[in-house]
This record gives C-alpha cells, sequence and structure tokens, in this order.
C-alpha cells in the first residue's frame, strides 16, 4: 500500500480516537434523550389540569431534615422545585446524603414501594442498588438516604431514616 | 438546546492542555480534582453505584432532568461555557487540546497578545458573576436561612474547588500579580456602565446577569466581586500561593521560557477551558446527586 495512504489512515485513526469525533450517538442514552422531552412536556400539562399535582418548594423540606446530630455536620446541598438535599459528614469526611424529593416530580418513583416488604415507623422502605434506602410519606414524599463511603452501611441509612421528621412530612401530605 | 448531558459529560477531553494546566494546580487543593470524563463513569464516581439498573435508572433520570428548561442546569451549562470563551480562543488550540499532545508555548507566542488588565479585571469579575449565577441555578438557595446557605457555599469541593483555585491562579495572579485582589477591586469600582456596555463577553452574558438596566447589572457585578474577595484572600494566603509558585507547577507540564512570563496567562487564555471543563463537570456532579435521590 502507498505509504501515503497507510499515513492518511493512521492520521484518521488518531483524530478520531483524540477527537471523538467518530463517535456516533449513545443508543443507550439517545433514546432514553428523545423520550424524555416527551415526558417533561406530558408532564407539564398534567400538572396545569391538575391531573398531578405542583411540586412542592424545595424550601419547605428544610424543617425536617435531622438538625444539631453531635458529632456529625449536616451540610445543605441542593434545593430545587420538589427537591432537598443534605450532606452527612463526620470530621470532613462525606459519609452520605440525605434527601426529601416530592414525587410530584417524578411519579414512577413511588411504583416501587408497592412491593415494599419492611417499614419504618409505618412507613413502607425499599432498598435501591447498593448505595440506597428509599421511604416513601404519605404516598408523596421520597425521603432517601445514600452511603458515600463504604464505612456507611444499609444499617446507618435506616437509622438516619428515622432521624428525619416522617411526622411532619406526612402532617404536610395531607395538606392541600 | 444545545448538546445532551451525556454528550457534554463523554466529550470532555481526557488530556490536552486544559487538562494539564488543571492538573498543574492539584498542589493547591490537593486530590480535590479528579478529571472525571464519560457519562457513566461519572455516574459510579459520584454515586458508588455499580449495580447496572440502578447506572441506567440514575441515567435517564439525570437526562430528564437537564432536558427540563426550567430546571435551569441548560442556563448553567451555557453560562459556563460563554463565560469560558470570554478570552476569544485560537481555531489551532482547540485541535492540540483534544488531540492531548504536549504543547510548544514557543509555537503559540505569535499569536499571543498579554491582555490589558483592566480586561483582564473585568473578564475575573464576568466569570464571578457568572459562578454565583450558574451556582443558584444548579442547587438553588440551598438551606434554611442566610448561616446554612453560607455553609453549603462553604463546602464548595472537588471540581468546585478547582474551578475555583484556577480562575484565582489563571485569571487572578498570574495575569495580575499578587495585588491581583487590589487592583481588579481598583478597576471595577472606577468602572461606568458603559464600560460594560462596550465588553463583548458582557454583552453576550447579560441577558443572565440580574439588575434590570446596565448600571444594576453592574451594581450585581461589583457586590459578587465584593462577596468572594474576603474568601479569595484567605484561599490565596492559607494555601500560600504566588505567581511564582503557579508558573513553576506549570513549567512541569508545559514548556515556558523565562523571559516570556508574561505571555503565561495569555497562553492559558488562548488554549484552556477550565471554566467550562469543570463547570459541565460541577452540573454534571449535581444532576447526578438530584437524579438518584429522586428515582
Amino acid at each position: 500500500m502507498n505509504t501515503r495512504i497507510v499515513g492518511v489512515v493512521v492520521l484518521a485513526f488518531v483524530l478520531c480516537l483524540g477527537v471523538n469525533a467518530c463517535k456516533k450517538d449513545d443508543p443507550r442514552w439517545s433514546n432514553i434523550d428523545a423520550k424524555s422531552k416527551e415526558a417533561i412536556e406530558a408532564k407539564k400539562q398534567a400538572q396545569e389540569s391538575g391531573a398531578l399535582p405542583t411540586p412542592q418548594e424545595g424550601g419547605i423540606f428544610n424543617a425536617f431534615f435531622p438538625k444539631n446530630e453531635p458529632g456529625f455536620e449536616l451540610v445543605a446541598s441542593q434545593e430545587k422545585t420538589g427537591f432537598a438535599e443534605y450532606k452527612l459528614k463526620k470530621n470532613g469526611t462525606d459519609l452520605a446524603m440525605i434527601a426529601i424529593s416530592d414525587i410530584a416530580n417524578n411519579p414512577q418513583a413511588a411504583e416501587k414501594f408497592a412491593s415494599a416488604t419492611k417499614t419504618i415507623a409505618g412507613f413502607p422502605v425499599v432498598e435501591q442498588g447498593n448505595t440506597a434506602t428509599a421511604l416513601l410519606v404519605g404516598g408523596r414524599f421520597q425521603v432517601k438516604v445514600l452511603s458515600r463511603s463504604l464505612s456507611f452501611t444499609k444499617a446507618d441509612r435506616e437509622a438516619w431514616l428515622q432521624k428525619v421528621n416522617l411526622a411532619g412530612l406526612a402532617a404536610l401530605s395531607t395538606r392541600k | 438546546m444545545s448538546k445532551p448531558i451525556y454528550d457534554l459529560i463523554n466529550e470532555l477531553p481526557q488530556s490536552g492542555p486544559t487538562v494539564l494546566a488543571l492538573q498543574a494546580l492539584d498542589y493547591i487543593v490537593p486530590g480535590e480534582w479528579q478529571n472525571i470524563t464519560g457519562f457513566e463513569n461519572m455516574i459510579v464516581a459520584v454515586t458508588g453505584e455499580i449495580d447496572h439498573g440502578m447506572i441506567q435508572q440514575i441515567g435517564e433520570r439525570a437526562i430528564t432532568l437537564y432536558n427540563d428548561p426550567a430546571e435551569g442546569y441548560q442556563r448553567a451549562v451555557w453560562l459556563y461555557q460563554t463565560a469560558n470563551s470570554i478570552g476569544g480562543k485560537l481555531g489551532a488550540a482547540a485541535l492540540a487540546n483534544k488531540l492531548g499532545e504536549s504543547i510548544s508555548f514557543l509555537s503559540f507566542l505569535e499569536h499571543l497578545t498579554p491582555k490589558a488588565d483592566k480586561l483582564q479585571a473585568i473578564d475575573f469579575v464576568i466569570k464571578v458573576a457568572a459562578e454565583i449565577i450558574a451556582y443558584a441555578k444548579i442547587n438553588g438557595i440551598p438551606g434554611d436561612g442566610v448561616a446554612e446557605f453560607m455553609g453549603a457555599v462553604g463546602d464548595y469541593g472537588k471540581e468546585s474547588l478547582m474551578r475555583l483555585a484556577a480562575l484565582v491562579c489563571f485569571d487572578g495572579i498570574v495575569p495580575l500579580g499578587p495585588d491581583f485582589l487590589r487592583k481588579i477591586e481598583e478597576y471595577i469600582a472606577s468602572l461606568v456602565p458603559n464600560d460594560l456596555e462596550s465588553n463583548p463577553a458582557f454583552s453576550v452574558v447579560s441577558s443572565m446577569i440580574p439588575g434590570g438596566s446596565i448600571a444594576g447589572q453592574l451594581g450585581f457585578v461589583q457586590q459578587g466581586f465584593q462577596s468572594i474577595k474576603g474568601w479569595i484572600g484567605n484561599f490565596v494566603s492559607s494555601r500560600g500561593i504566588t505567581r511564582e509558585g503557579v508558573v513553576g507547577s506549570l513549567k512541569q507540564y508545559i514548556d515556558i521560557s523565562d523571559d516570556k512570563l508574561d505571555y503565561v496567562a495569555a497562553f492559558l487564555d488562548a488554549t484552556t477551558n477550565y471554566f467550562e471543563h469543570t463547570g459541565i463537570q460541577t452540573i454534571g456532579r449535581r444532576l447526578i446527586e438530584r437524579a438518584i435521590a429522586e428515582i
């Protein structure tokens, strides 16, 4: 083969590998990308028509997170519509995240609780993957503890779920 | 809409000037920044989750959150991209960045012009304003009251902390010297609305800057700088950041000649996009943190 052609082929490979210019859409995610746009529109219409409740402001959840736990630090992390999250730290190390989210943002998240076999304070609890324990209050608010350190076990997640003011959230779920 | 979030993260370079320049700052924020590229890699790195079904669900939720314009994540990406492109990049630099070859400082010299101090000061404060606005778009205003919010901001780490370190070094101490904060403050205090209006970078990002009028926006930019000035001063002194230290560390990665130090900032400006690179990493991390909590 002509060495110039070989050179061009090699250069093309280098460019592909380095620039990623040859990379096609990743079908695993691109299908979701298209579907998600329809889902966003459908959710918006459902909320406007009243078929789906409007999510609570994230700030309303702040009051229900654990506070003043000796030896631990709870740092506010995110607060978006229907969502609030705190980071749990000890001696400067991240241990876990604690989040409260409004099911109105993502209604199918409630489905997994139908098969829950365990409860905490009377609320259904499920394990998700290897790092998450989720609890559902009043069919409306999902409380989740997510391990961010190997030392933070499933038992720790369940213990911290109980430190969340679940009764307060239950009262909020019955309010319109 | 621009690219989907998985493309933005998949396309982050693994090597090249931006990555090398940021690695050179590791000594300032040791271990904080890992150059996480690839959407799935980021899901695993952020959550520690290895269950395939979970990874897929997290990815799907993150994509949906990003695609909803009302959530503000797209605006944050745009801010990081736009504030980053203030310097005016060299076409050749973009290719060098992606090829990941070691780059020659000297070969770029003829294309470089050191930026006037006043323009550098404006770039600095526009990036600060962009960071503040992007923070609010990404995270909201978390916490119950001012003290908790300050705690949230004080918890800057990982790629966010690296971005601020790079801002301080590459847009502050390297181009303007050790008294960069005082210089920026002087320039910014003397700005009149017309200075901003005639600044091309500002005219692009101005639609995102609160304040109503140009005078109001100038007030926001000035207040933004005032709000972060103390933190930066403390960051510089507590971490012992000097121009010589930063340039010395850069020299491990980039061939810089001692008689051309005035050109280092212009070189970094032309060949790196640290603000966008780490900005996309921050947005990816926050989206993934929220996604795993909401599924």
